[in-house]
């Protein structure tokens, strides 16, 4: 895998590429670029082996944790019981939190969160809302008086780019992997009683799958940029799509501008890898159903 | 009445263990890519992470470098969705400031510091099921964490949490028996020294059942730090077959 | 603010006010309807040491609501802010300086991304920062019928079944950026981004008017 970089045709050693890797980042992966591929063995619209294992966290009411290369990214559902809101007395409400913790890469510091967490828990409400995953009014148990309030907290153990597509897919299976308790309420005294053994599973209604693309000098496009390259490319974009081709997300916050034709690759390739994602977690919820 | 329930009169526990028995360990050591040193630790049913950046340039102020020796940061937190109850401040409050710093005297002790002055280490745990024991497994995936980052200790450190019900010692508390009113202990061994590094109870207990808690915690942690070399043991095998060395 | 045929986009009144505030180095209002954000440029400045980048200047932006604390919406309108000025901006021209840009929301009747935008653009003109490119911020709606809505209100984005807010550069009239909320097909996308551009134009002629008559005073 390792060509010749330098302009003599010689075969280099590997302790070269290292100090030209740090040394001219950018360099290094043009000349990949150039080649059609990328440092490590993949081609441009590849994407990493994806993992998926699920229920491995027994005090959540719901947990998935997802690999994708080595990113890694574990979601834990909690339900808790609430009032709800004044302005929609027939739903409950979910709370999603993305936390980028300083154990996940040197590049975060220990304190509140930063930008980059903030932006991608916004970007997750924003994701939850437009696609409807769940019908906030299936969260009701009382009009008015009780609702369920599921916190998704989506934890980054280790940072190693294209966060966002993690968070996604570790939501969407802990969500189907959840498991709510029945819930009476004691009408004359007005209390709720939980039974914790009955437990009923969550409806979810859509399966939103995020791809995130990395654009370099203006016109090369890639596909699941690891964090070197992220912090490389002069754009970046989220593409979020579910089965039935309708779109819920284009994020693209700023950097360079992009043409229709990309826009419409982009879209294309996000579709495809929502299928494959879909399979693999209905492939992974199967056998754990089967194991069980 | 809380001791019945406990240790039942066979000497069985709530889990069927015996009263000095150990929860199965289950350890992996080189997790993740980006850290340094990493490793994930399983007691029971209390899972812990632990990640180790360094030994690297200070960061933050300048002015708490030390001339002679390395400094150990260490972070405590427990993931939201670790507890029966969600946990509203997973990091800041006043229990977790405490761990960090119990984590960062214990790791003072046995980290030899003198050889990266002026630098820093960081120690970052993560609980992520919490099922008693918290402290104890927290130190056994740190020390795990520390031998993958390649920073010299003098040893490994083990640490086990014990308890005292009806005149008998019971080693490695899960969290039914610690807040079923159980006087506990957490300990912290170098093991071959039998030196201690960290000695916690605050609980009533009598003095003259002390020392066979103590005993008792000391044998319990000489059973992890045999489980926890052979989990390096064959960490370093595996990784010298892929090197091929 | 008008429903949108096949080729008439109709946006609301504008206003545009440069150089009101005396202490930032660039400070402009921009009113879209009843919509108005204030935004104020510091820079180039000195930058703290634990933030400069060693071949270009750092830029932040800090957007302020009308009511409240700023929430984790504020963080990622920020981001979407920061990164199209950063694509726009030569920052490689003050390396180690910091720049801010304070945006203050005054009222908020809908489009309030794209208002920020435009006001974030005409106060980098005015503190005279070099840029490769002008940029402007436009939002459309679609709502339940499929009708598409440029530059909507906060009741008829309330009634959307989406809402899309493009920042769209000068020189080539492409998308800089792109924050979306709710469903909608590849073929409503592609329709608002035409509907956009065409907006965009007559944004651009607005910041070419307004800059003429601001220097015709001195120029004369």
């Amino acid at each position: 895998m390792i060509g010749s970089v330098c302009v003599t045709q010689s075969p280099v050693s590997p302790s070269f590429l290292l100090h030209f890797r740090t040394a001219e980042p950018l360099e290094y992966h043009r000349s990949f670029l150039k080649e059609n591929c990328r440092p490590d063995g993949r081609e441009l619209s590849e994407f990493r082996t994806t993992t998926l294992n699920i229920g491995s966290i027994s005090t959540a009411d719901g947990s998935a944790l997802v690999k994708v290369g080595n990113t890694t990214v574990i979601c834990g559902i909690k339900a808790e019981l609430a009032n709800p809101t004044v302005e929609a007395p027939g739903k409950g409400y979910i709370v999603p939190n993305v936390d980028l913790p300083p154990l996940c890469s040197s590049r975060f510091r220990p304190g509140p969160p930063g930008e980059q967490a903030q932006a991608a828990s916004q970007f997750i409400a924003d994701v939850i809302e437009s696609s409807e995953v769940i019908q906030t009014e299936d969260l009701c148990i009382e009009r008015g008086k009780l609702c369920w309030v599921l916190y998704c907290d989506m934890m980054c153990l280790d940072y190693d780019g294209n966060v966002l597509d993690a968070c996604v897919v570790a939501l969407l299976a802990a969500l189907k992997n959840t498991q709510l308790p029945e819930v009476t309420v004691n009408t004359e005294t007005c209390t709720p009683g939980v039974t914790l053994e009955k437990r009923h599973g969550l409806r979810i209604n859509k399966h939103p799958v995020a791809t995130s693309f990395c654009i370099f000098d203006d016109s090369i496009l890639i596909v699941d940029p690891t964090a070197e390259e992220e912090s490389l490319a002069t754009a970046q974009l989220t593409v979020v799509t579910d089965e039935e081709d309708r779109l819920y997300s284009l994020h693209k916050p700023g950097g360079t501008s992009l043409s229709g034709q990309k826009l419409q690759e982009c879209i294309s390739r996000a579709t495809a890898r929502q299928r494959e994602i879909q399979k693999l977690i209905n492939k992974v919820i199967h056998s754990v159903k089967t194991a069980q | 009445m809380a001791g019945l329930e406990l240790l039942s009169d066979q000497g069985y526990r709530l889990d069927g263990r015996k009263a000095t028995e150990l929860r199965k360990v289950q350890a992996r050591m080189g997790v993740f890519a980006q850290a340094d040193g990493s490793a994930y630790l399983e007691q029971g049913n209390t899972k812990a992470l632990a990640v180790v950046y360094g030994p690297h340039e200070m960061r933050g102020s300048r002015s708490r470098t030390l001339h002679d020796r390395a400094v150990i940061n260490c972070q405590y937190s427990m993931a939201t969705f670790s507890t029966a109850e969600r946990k509203r401040r997973p990091h800041g409050d006043r229990k977790s400031t405490e761990m960090s710093l119990h984590l960062k005297q214990t790791f003072e002790a046995a980290v030899m510091t003198q050889l990266y002055p002026r630098s820093q280490i960081d120690i970052y745990v993560k609980i992520l099921q919490s099922d008693g024991g918290n402290y104890s497994v927290c130190v056994n995936a740190a020390t795990l964490a520390v031998i993958d980052a390649g920073i010299p200790m003098r040893d490994y450190v083990c640490a086990c949490t014990v308890g005292f019900v009806d005149e008998t010692p019971l080693a490695d508390l899960c969290y039914a028996e610690e807040s079923g009113g159980v006087s506990s202990l957490a300990l912290a061994l170098l093991p071959r020294g039998g030196q201690i590094a960290l000695l916690q109870m605050d609980a009533r207990l009598h003095q003259d059942h002390l020392e066979t808690l103590i005993e008792a915690a000391m044998t319990a942690c000489k059973g992890v730090s045999k489980v926890l070399d052979e989990v390096v043991r064959q960490h370093l095998q595996e990784v010298s077959v892929l090197t091929g060395e | 603010m008008e429903v949108c045929g096949s080729s008439n986009v109709s946006l609301r009144e504008f206003g545009c006010e440069q150089s009101l505030l005396s202490r930032p180095d660039g400070s402009a209002s921009f009113i879209q309807g009843d919509t108005s954000v204030l935004a104020g440029v510091y820079g180039p400045a000195e930058v703290k040491v634990s933030k400069e980048i060693y071949d270009r200047a750092t830029l932040e932006v800090l957007i302020q609501p009308k009511v409240g604390l700023p929430s984790v919406r504020e963080r990622s309108q920020e981001q979407c802010v920061r990164e199209t000025c950063e694509a726009s901006l030569l920052l490689s021209l003050h390396p180690r300086s910091s720049l801010t840009l304070i945006l203050q929301v005054l009222h908020d009747d809908g489009s309030l991304l794209s208002c920020a935008l435009n006001a974030a653009c005409m106060a980098l003109m005015d503190a005279g920062l070099p840029m490769s490119c002008l940029f402007c911020g436009v939002t459309c709606a679609i709502d339940t019928d499929g009708q598409i809505i440029t530059d909507p209100t906060a009741a008829q984005e309330k009634e959307s079944r989406a809402l899309m807010t493009f920042a769209i550069d000068s020189t080539e009239r492409r998308v800089l950026m792109s924050s979306t909320k709710g469903s909608f097909t590849v073929h409503e996308l592609q329709q608002c981004i035409a509907v956009s551009q065409k907006a965009s134009e007559k944004i651009f002629q607005f910041y070419r008017d307004s800059v003429r008559r601001r220097y015709s005073k001195t120029l004369e």
